[in-house]
Parts: structure tokens; sequence; C-alpha cells
């Protein structure tokens, strides 16, 4: 009953109806748009940096610590010996960072240089570019970022200066064997990837690894006093705390919306209680509780939320098609961000349960927004109501 | 449950104003006795609405006892008076008061959904109530689609569908013109006679006057005089 005649004033309401529901399907196909954008950047990152860096799981070095750039020097173990067999079936892959000092064009840069097998193929690292040295100097594969920000090209060499295992300063002479499009800036930015032997020779330091990469989630029982299990929970912690920081900030402009379109609701709902007490007047004379009759009001405001999420379907559409099927495309320069997944347009996907979540939530709040006029129908006398007073 | 459908002991209300408290109702003795059918008359300003409003537990007096249908209206709260309105009282307003949105059949179906009748039962009663005004043609109109007078009664049907022992009338025929308020008084005198359902108007209207049986005159907030008519 009350359904029913909720549903038939707001149809009776006509253009007030309908420009307070389109109001609202513009901020939910916001929304939805919004939301579609940070869960398909947040996959596309995770999927990406899976490709890249993680693949079934990663083994670290106790002594690395990452956030501690002084552990760096010392950071790496000793291989156990279990994990021989894998490295040596290829389902493995040592790495080895180093600290380093590199001079590009005669300038003086702090990098890391990664040494990492070449002939690993669990990444999409391109490692095999890593063989083929000439004499003294080591191929080495950058990332475009770094390219650009050392302005280096392939076939140029340049000196990087690390520490051996005895603390004494050692020098490679490096060559760009290949520039990498990678879409994981950590690999990218300020980092040198070179074949995994040459940077154990120099540094003197055999059969050490930093990270163990895992082609199977199985491996991580190799973790033992010396390589920690790194899981996808802890590794992906900080682009999942990343991405819900950037998202905040920009839901700000869409929070600013879902205001207006509350005050929107309000204010109809409010003017509602006004124009109609006549109404509210006769239906307490006819037996309506005040209950009832603020359930009324209330079911009003939370139909129009239904109506536009129903709205919201064939005039999203055509947005949230083209931006599944073509994408985002995102200015260069855009990875300055530090989050992966930029290296091609970022196609969205819409994740059904955070819809319904997101329809759910703006139903709960246009509730309590039509709820909080409709309380003084409770402080309304029928006898003045029924007055229009 | 006493003689009476509705008694008045003592009624006094009044509202506090500017310059002390002005008495609506003083003092007033009246019982309502079922089958009625009687007008409470008087100027503007004599205590007529506030006199249904109270009888109709939509108001309180300040002073005296109400029952109707033998309830203390004061001792009721707002959901058990609601529900007394709902299942005993019908009422009947100058304006009409209907619901614009819904069809004469959904406005006189109203009342029964709140007392959660069952349909085909509810179907019935809404039919039969559009029958005794002379409405089976219009159910389907809207209100806007309606004279005055096809209005008042979808509002005499509205009050009537669920067979209430009382109908409260707030000038029901103020807006209407001779021939309009003369059918709406059959109507009423009719259900009145075939249904035993009594009804208490409030009028200042002379030719609503001729029809009652019993006429009481208020001045002022007291009873002037309480008169049966002979004849009606």
């Amino acid at each position: 009953m009350i359904i029913r005649l909720a549903f038939r004033n707001i149809i009776g309401s006509g253009w007030r109806s309908l420009i307070n529901v389109l109001i609202l399907a513009l901020v939910l196909i916001g929304l939805i748009w919004a939301e579609g954008m940070w869960f398909s950047w947040l996959n596309l990152a995770k999927t990406q940096q899976k490709q890249w860096e993680y693949a079934a799981g990663i083994l670290r070095a106790r002594s690395f610590d990452p956030l501690d750039t002084f552990s760096w020097e010392k950071g790496y173990a000793a291989i156990p010996e279990q994990a021989q067999k894998y490295i040596e079936a290829g389902s493995l892959i040592p790495v080895l960072f180093s600290p380093a000092v590199i001079y590009p064009g005669g300038r003086m840069q702090s990098a890391v240089v990664k040494g990492i097998p070449a002939s690993q193929q669990i990444l999409r690292i391109p490692s095999q570019g890593l063989n083929g040295q000439e004499e003294y100097l080591v191929p080495a594969i950058i990332g475009k970022a770094m390219a650009r920000n050392t302005k280096l090209q392939v076939g140029d060499t340049f000196t990087a200066r690390l520490k051996n295992s005895d603390d004494a300063y050692d020098a490679l002479e490096l060559q760009v064997a290949q520039i990498m499009n990678c879409p994981v800036p950590s690999l990218d930015i300020g980092t040198v990837w070179i074949d995994l032997d040459s940077l154990r020779k120099i540094k003197q330091l055999p059969e050490v690894a930093t990270i163990m990469v895992m082609q199977s989630p199985g491996l991580a029982r190799l973790a033992n006093q010396d390589f920690r299990h790194i899981d996808e929970k802890e590794f992906f912690s900080d682009l999942n705390q990343m991405v819900k920081t950037k998202a905040a900030g920009q839901m700000m402009p869409f929070s600013m919306l879902i205001f207006l379109a509350m005050l929107a609701i309000f204010d109809t709902q409010a003017l509602a209680i006004f124009k109609r007490r006549k109404e509210i007047g006769m239906l307490s004379a006819l037996g309506m509780t005040k209950g009832q009759i603020i359930i009324l009001f209330t079911t009003e405001g939370v139909l129009y939320m239904l109506f536009a999420a129903l709205a919201a379907l064939p005039l999203g559409f055509p947005l949230f098609y083209y931006f599944f099927a073509h994408g985002l495309a995102l200015p260069p320069g855009y990875d300055s961000f530090g989050i992966a997944g930029f290296d091609e347009p970022l196609k969205f996907h819409y994740s059904i349960p955070l819809t319904l979540a997101t329809v759910l939530f703006l139903v709960v709040l246009t509730a309590v927004v039509s709820w909080l006029p409709a309380r003084r129908i409770a402080r309304l006398k029928p006898t003045e109501a029924l007055r229009g007073r | 449950m006493s003689d009476y459908i509705a008694s008045l002991h003592k009624i006094s209300k009044a509202y506090a104003t500017g310059h002390g408290d002005f008495y609506a109702l003083k003092d007033i003795d009246l019982e309502f006795r079922e089958r009625e059918f009687t007008g409470i008359v008087g100027p503007s300003g004599s205590g007529k609405t506030t006199l249904l409003n109270i009888i109709g537990s939509l108001d309180l007096p300040t002073a005296g006892e109400a029952k109707v249908m033998g309830l203390l209206t004061s001792q009721l709260n707002a959901r058990q008076a609601a529900a007394l309105r709902s299942r005993h009282i019908g009422f009947i307003f100058q304006t009409y008061n209907l619901l614009p949105v819904y069809s004469v059949y959904e406005n006189v179906e109203f009342p029964l959904l709140l007392l959660k009748m069952k349909p085909e039962e509810r179907k019935k009663a809404v039919l039969a109530a559009l029958e005794w005004v002379g409405l089976l043609d219009k159910q389907k109109s809207r209100p806007a689609q309606l004279s005055g007078g096809q209005c008042q009664r979808v509002a005499i049907a509205r009050a009537m569908v669920k067979k209430p022992v009382l109908v409260l009338a707030d000038e029901p025929t103020a807006n209407l013109d001779t021939e309009n308020s003369l059918h709406i008084l059959q109507t009423m005198q009719n259900l009145n006679t075939n249904l035993g359902t009594s009804f208490i108007f409030s009028t200042h209207d002379d030719k609503v006057i001729r029809f009652m049986k019993r006429i009481v005159r208020l001045i002022d907030g007291k009873v002037a005089s309480d008169d049966y008519q002979a004849g009606v």
C-alpha cells in the first residue's frame, strides 16, 4: 500500500520527479564510471606487476628491506641447496640487487643494478637481450623512463660503480642493449638490468640472491631462515593503499555531486511535507499512523534512487561501453604516479558487487536524507495539518 | 461499551493566545447514539470543527472526558487513536481531500488497505460503496476529472466503504451548489437509514439543517440548544 502510494506520488509529481531522478542517475553514472576506472586500474596494475615482477610469489632475503636503502648493499642471502634444482629447471629465478652509481654521459646518478638470468622465462623482462657480451662491455637493459631520465639510447655505453663483497669499489662498463617498455615503474625508474652472472662476478658473490621469483605458489615452501615468502597480500598492500588513497582524492568531485543530489532530495521532501500537509492530515484521519506516513515519505525518496538506478542503465551504457571497448588513454608521463598499468589505454571493467554496493549505499543515503525532513511529520498535529497549517 | 457511540462530558478546549486562553469549546455535555443523523450548527468560530475533531480522536480536549466507542480518547496513544479512526470512524471533509494520484476506485479502496482486508472482500466492498453513491461508471477516473459533487460522493464512498459506526462530516456541502448539496445529503440520509451509520455534520448551511434529525446549536463554544426535528 505504502509503496504503491509512494510510486503514484512520484509519477504524479511529473517534472520535479524527473529532474530528481536524472540528477541521481547522473551521480550514479559518474560513480560507477569512476569505480570502473579505479577497479580496472588496480586490476591491470596487479596483472602487470605479476607478469613483470611477482609471478607466483617471491622469496626475499631477510637481510633486504625494500624501505631501507642502507640495507641493500648487504641485502642478499645464500641460495638454499634445495632451491638449486628449481633454478636449474627454470621455475625459480634468482635476482641480485646492488646499489650503484652510474655515469651516463659523464653525469653521476644513483641507481640499482639488478642481475637476472638471461635465460629466465617467467617474468616479462626481456632478459634474453642480456646475452652476447662483447669483451669488456656488459649488455644492459633499461626502461623507457630510465632512458628518458639518463638520455641513454640503445648502443650507448656508461660506467657503473659498485661495491664488491669486500666493500671495495669496482666498476662495470655497460652498454644499453635494449630499452624496454615496462609498465611497472619500480622496475624501470633508477634501475639497470644486467645478466646475473656478470653481477655476481663483479660483486664476488656466487650463489646468492636478493629475491627469488617463483613460477608456482608451491615453491613458497623453500622459505627458510634466510629467505622469507612474500605473499600477494603483502606484496600488493602498497599498491592497494596507493589506489585507495588516489581513489579517495578523485572521489571528491563525486562527493560534491552526491551532496548536491542529496540536497535536492532533502529539499524536495521538505517542500513536499510543507505542501502536502492537508494530505498528511487526511491520511491521519483515515487511520494511518504517523510512523506509516513517515515511511511513506521516506519510501518516496528511496524510490527516486531506485528509479535513478534504472535510468542509469540505459543512460550510462554508451559511456560504460566506450571505456570498456576503447579504454582511457592516459597522457605520457602519467607513470610518475608510481602505479603500474599505463603502457596502454586502460580498458574499464565494472565490478558487479561494487556497483551494487554503490547503489545500495546511495539508496541508504537517500533513505536517511528523506527520513530527516519526514521526521517533522511526527510533530505535526492532524487537526492543523488538515487545515493546511 | 455504553449505549452511546460517543459521549462528551464537561468538554472544554482552550488555545493559548497572546491575550490569554481562547476557549473554542466550554463545558460541553453531549451524547450521540447509533443511527443518529445530527447536525452541529453554528456560525463560524463557534467550535463545530473542534468538536468533530475531538469526537474523531484527532484532537484532545483540554478538560473533560470524551468517550468514543466506549474508549476514553485521552487514554489512547497515537497508534490506538489511529486504529480507532481506521476501524470505526469515517471522515468527510469540506475540500474532499482525495488522493489526486489515485483513481476513484483506489481512493475508495484506501481505508480497506489500512485495515488489511483481503483483496476479494475489498473489491466487493469498494464496488458496493461506489454503487451507493452512484459512481460505478467513474471508478477509473481521477479526482481531477470529476465535478465537485462527484468528488464529494467519492469522499462519502471512502468514508462509508469500511461500514463505520460513525461518520463525521465537516461542512460537506460548503463547496457545492444546491443541486449537488441535496444529492449528497440524500445519499447520506439513505446510508443512515439503510446501513444504520450515525452521521454527525458540522454546518451552517440551512439546506443541510433541514435534513437533520437532531440539531445541536453551538454559540461561542457552548451548546445553545439540542433538539430533535419532527418529521425528518
